[in-house]
Order: C-alpha cells, then structure tokens, then sequence
C-alpha cells in the first residue's frame, strides 16, 4: 500500500492541522490530520487513526478510484457563554486520504469506531496469481 | 508570591482573547513548558518503585479549559482510552487527571508502515480558582474525550473591608 507521498512531520502532541488537500474545504472549521498507525498483517492493512470527539455516525469513508478519505466531523460542543480560559488544542474535524494499492479487496473493506479511535481493516485479495501455459509453436 | 501564581490560570483571562498556540510563538513554549513541568512532578522516575511498569511516555493529553460566571469546563482529549484507563481527582486547588494509554499487544508479524500515536502514562494537573466547588465536580467521557464540569460557589470576598476611622 502506498502511503502519503507527503512526507508528515507530526510532533509528538500537537495536532497537525491539513495544510493543502485536494479540495477546498467547505466548512469553516479547521481540519487536522489524525494521528495514525499503518500496519500490514499476512492477510490485511489495518488503519488505526486517533480522532477524538468522532462517534461511528460521524464518520464518512470514501473510496474513489484507489484514494480512501477518512473524514470525521466532530459535534461541536456548546460553549456559548462560557470564556477560554487556557487552551491547549483546538477542536476541529479530521481528514486524511490514503492510496490503496491494488492488493486491497476494495469491495471487503471493514471500519469501526470505539472510544474515538478509528480501526480500518484493508484486506488483502487473495493470491490470483495464475500460471500461463507457454506453447511452443 | 505563591508558587500557584506562576501557574497560567489567569492568562489571557476576562478581556484579553486567549491566544491560540499556533498564532502565538511565545504562548507556546509556555505551554511547553508547563507540559514540562507537569512531565518532571509527574513522572515516573520520581517514584522509584514502579518505575520499570511506567514508562517515560510520550503520551501527553492535551487540555481546554473554559469557564463561565458558575462553572469551570475541563476538556481533553483521551483517544482509545477506557474509563477504567485514568481517573479524576481533585484537591482544594488542582485537578488531577492521570492514567495510561495502553498500546494493543503487539502481535507477531506485524510490519508497521506508520506509528504516529503515542502511548503510555500520563499525568496532567491543573490548578483551579479558588471558588469551585470541588464536592460537585462531575465528569463525562464520550467518545475519547474527557469533559469535567466543576461548578463555582458563590464568590465569597476573600479580604474584608476594613474601615478606617478618622480621629
């Protein structure tokens, strides 16, 4: 699978807020990148993506041609009256995409949500390799 | 002066907007080093004991605090986190959280392409005006994030008038 072709300098604890995407967003709220972990099992890729504030309702996949957006929107909490008294992150939505390659079963893919942590599982085709008679002629 | 005063509880309060990290460098290196700080107190090898299970850790939970007239609102962020995985306490002045982020047991054949989210112990404090009412405190954990509303009990003046007769 390949992965972002940007290479991500995430600091340890602040979020990384989306700098360029392909579309504009639509949404004044600002994005950020979920912090994620990409490993590879015999039979598939997992995703595990950090994105507090998102429940399973929340979050939209989309899969176009080979690209895979993860958005998640976040409720934004009422906090009408109340003043900022020390603040250390900001609340925002979440986005990333990812280009799957071939050896993804597209049609198979599976993702749920618990405690504001996203698990992607991306399987694997099964081996198709097929072996082509070479005649002589 | 009282070693609370240092702690950024007043900053940027009442009419001075508070100043978002990124906007505002010098903001947010005291940030850093108040994280810092709550890393040294709180960490594991202060406590010589234990120390092997808690490790350093990366994992440091990021804070909001916003309040009104008659409620202080604590807000953070605890992804993949359990209620059983940290708890709340508070004192007379300071609201503890601490806990730890678990990582999943590492299974065998597993080839990380990717390793951005951090796990391990954490301890977070914030100290708290003198006016909350810390026996009402309640707290709320949706969604990996962590709210806790601690209500304000009716301003009582601190320092009395003193009147001063004249002669």
């Amino acid at each position: 699978m390949a992965e972002e072709k940007k290479d991500l300098q995430l600091q340890e604890t602040e979020k990384q807020e989306v700098q360029e995407s392909g579309a504009e967003r639509t949404r004044a709220r600002p994005a950020f990148i979920p912090r994620s972990d990409i490993y590879e099992l015999d039979n598939e890729i997992v995703v595990v993506a950090d994105m507090p504030g998102v429940d399973a309702d929340s979050v939209e996949i989309t899969l176009e041609r080979n690209t895979l957006t993860i958005n998640g929107y976040v409720k934004p909490t009422e906090l009408a009256g109340y003043t900022p008294a020390y603040a250390e992150y900001r609340e925002g939505d979440y986005q990333r995409s990812f280009s799957l390659s071939n050896e993804i079963d597209q049609s198979k893919i599976e993702a749920n949500m618990k405690d504001g942590v996203l698990y992607l599982h991306l399987p694997k085709v099964g081996p198709t390799t097929r072996k082509i008679a070479v005649k002589t002629g | 002066m009282a070693i609370t005063d240092l702690i950024p509880w007043n900053r940027g309060k009442r009419q001075i907007q508070v100043q978002r990290e990124e906007r505002d460098p010098f903001l947010a290196f005291q940030h850093d080093l108040n994280r810092l700080f709550d890393d040294f107190w709180g960490g594991s090898w202060l406590t010589p004991y234990g120390a092997s299970e808690r490790e350093w850790s990366k994992f440091s939970p990021q804070i909001d605090v916003v309040e009104t007239d008659t409620e202080v609102k604590v807000q953070t962020e605890l992804p993949g986190l359990e209620e059983k995985d940290f708890e709340v306490s508070v004192s007379q002045d300071t609201l503890t959280i601490r806990g730890e982020k678990k990582q999943e047991k590492e299974e065998k054949g597993r080839n990380y392409y990717r390793a951005e989210r951090s796990y391990g112990w954490f301890q977070r404090e914030i100290s708290l005006p003198r006016n909350v009412d810390t026996d009402q405190v309640s707290a709320e954990f949706s969604k990996g994030v962590l709210t806790i509303s601690l209500p304000k009990v009716a301003a009582q003046e601190d320092r009395k008038k003193v009147v001063v007769k004249a002669k």
